[in-house]
């Protein structure tokens, strides 16, 4: 299926980003397709975390943030005035850059999404707690400490918790934000198992600094640039992740995941 | 010189600033208890009935006053400090205004009890009319131990991780959802512990409670509205006023009664703080 297709659950358009003054992202386009993985790449400082960071509004609790554009989540613009933020959130999840368990217990850290829409009905979120811890592929290893802190896990088995967390959920889009950039290479390659195996129901963007990464895990590329300091991100080349791995059109590209810089 | 001579000077120089440090701290405490401890330890003393004019009077009501007027003073300035707190550190934009807050916070923590005592003295009892009683003394010493008490709590709730914050708002909460659910268990071990300063405060305040709550009282106060007699406020005014024979042993054995309230407090808050931090990370 094609980026610019017809399956495409959000859409980025001539989406401009500021922080006070500073412009940090200019004119991005962007499709993200269907049950796809989308990767974001390029070197630190391009704009891939705040461009993220647009699609479930996160930009929002930072003071003197603005954009300028439009996001297309399901037909509607979620930039669009009065546009409920609280149920954006919860159809586009997040995990984060460093595994970030509350400092409750592992059950208690995937029924915080269900309690707070009001769920109180212990049958149904113990279901919930392990249908998602399942589908995270952490069930086995917690099933018998649920009571257990989150926080006493390991650090791929925290990111996992959260990822179960977000699923909890029921969201439509999985943000995911560097997931692996703080843990060990084992844990990285269970999480990149879950994605694919996620993929069947989710659409999923992840921002990665790692370019074999990119390569395993997405089915479209988008690399992003920040010509000079001071510059905002643009994005330089969006496709296929084959095609742009293999045969890149553009030189800067082509540099980058030839490791020439970045 | 040579260096590992200089660190062996330092240590021992460091050591000595230390000890003599603490040696005063122990000689303060072991003087108090030398001279109060036996006084102190005993029932006639600790739960008697105060004497105005003979010897052998105790302090009971003075304790229960005090206890009375701590626990009055963390009734109102807990909710009212931890809710600015709030307010300060997860809801303010910072900008002027809140500039302008800490600003006059700040101030009003460096001026004197005594002003604060006039304060309370003209606003309760001339202007509203009330006769010296806890409650006076209750909001009075609220104010005054507000800024120590709401720059604590702000801390203790900016010490909480931003990563927490997010995650919360992400998975679709509200921002004070997330305060309630995540940001204040958080906090809580480190208000806690911030409330130690202010209740050693409010124990040890005597202008204060000379000037809104009383200096003698017979019996034990049991209305917010009835006058009290606070340790630290009678033992000035055995001291300086009372014409009991007695005198100096009441003076020694209430200022050891109040540095055993003290230590209890303090203990008792530690031990509260530990076990919310272990619950925390128990999760709950």
């Amino acid at each position: 299926m094609s980026g610019n297709g017809d399956g495409n659950k959000m859409r980025i358009k001539n989406l401009t980003m500021f922080y006070g003054d500073f412009m940090a992202l200019e004119d991005i386009s962007l499709d993200f397709a269907s049950r796809r993985i989308t990767a974001l790449i390029g070197p630190s400082g391009c704009g891939k975390s705040t461009l993220v960071r647009c699609l479930n509004r996160m930009n929002d609790l930072i003071e003197g943030s603005r954009v300028e554009g439009e996001i297309i989540l399901d037909g509607e613009n979620i930039l669009g005035a009065g546009y409920d933020v609280i149920s954006l959130r919860r159809r586009v999840g997040m995990v984060f850059q460093r595994p970030n368990p509350f400092p409750k217990s592992i059950y208690d850290n995937v029924a915080y999404g269900p309690r707070l829409v009001g769920m109180k009905d212990n049958e149904k979120l113990d279901f919930i707690v392990e249908d998602s811890l399942k589908k995270a592929a952490l069930w086995d290893e917690v099933k018998k400490i649920l009571k257990r802190s989150g926080q006493s896990l390991s650090g791929g088995q925290q990111q996992r918790l959260c990822i179960a967390r977000v699923i909890a959920v029921q969201p439509e889009v999985i943000l995911f934000d560097e997931p692996c950039s703080a843990i060990d290479p084992i844990s990285t390659q269970k999480i990149e198992d879950l994605m694919a195996e996620l993929k069947k129901n989710y659409t999923m963007v992840i921002v990665t600094h790692n370019m074999q990464q990119a390569a395993r895990v997405s089915d479209h590329t988008a690399f992003m640039l920040v010509e000079e300091q001071g510059q905002p991100g643009r994005i330089v080349e969006f496709g296929d992740t084959n095609t742009m791995f293999t045969n890149p059109t553009d030189k800067r590209t082509e540099n980058y995941i030839t490791g020439r810089f970045g | 010189m040579d260096p590992r001579k200089a660190d062996r000077i330092a240590t021992a120089a460091f050591w000595i600033v230390g000890v003599i440090a603490l040696g005063i701290l122990a000689f303060i405490v072991i003087e108090i208890f030398a001279r109060g401890l036996i006084a102190a330890v005993n029932p006639s003393f600790f739960a008697g009935k105060p004497q105005a004019l003979k010897e052998g009077g105790g302090v009971g009501p003075m304790v229960v006053s005090t206890l009375y007027l701590v626990a009055l003073t963390m009734l109102i300035s807990l909710p009212v400090s931890v809710g600015a707190a709030i307010y300060l550190a997860e809801f303010a934009r910072e900008g002027r205004f809140t500039r302008f807050i800490r600003f006059c916070l700040d101030s009003l923590g460096t001026v004197p009890s005594i002003v604060f005592a006039i304060f309370g003295m003209t606003m309760f009892l001339f202007y509203l009319n009330w006769r010296t009683c806890l409650l006076a003394g209750a909001i009075t010493m609220a104010l005054l131990n507000l800024p120590v008490f709401l720059r604590s709590a702000e801390e203790a709730l900016r010490q909480v991780p931003r990563t927490y914050r997010e995650a919360s708002m992400s998975l679709g909460a509200t921002r004070w959802t997330t305060v309630k659910k995540v940001v204040l268990p958080s906090a809580m071990p480190g208000i806690i512990t911030g409330t130690i300063l202010p209740l050693g405060r409010i124990m040890g305040e005597s202008a204060v409670v000379i000037f809104t709550v009383g200096v003698f009282v017979r019996a034990v106060p049991l209305s917010p509205f009835d006058p009290a007699a606070p340790l630290a406020g009678y033992i000035w005014y055995v001291q300086s006023e009372a014409i009991v024979p007695d005198y100096r042993s009441i003076v020694n054995g209430g200022a050891a009664i109040l540095l055993i309230l003290l230590f209890a407090i303090n203990f008792g808050t530690r031990r509260l703080a530990a076990y919310y931090s272990k619950r925390k990370s128990l999760g709950g």
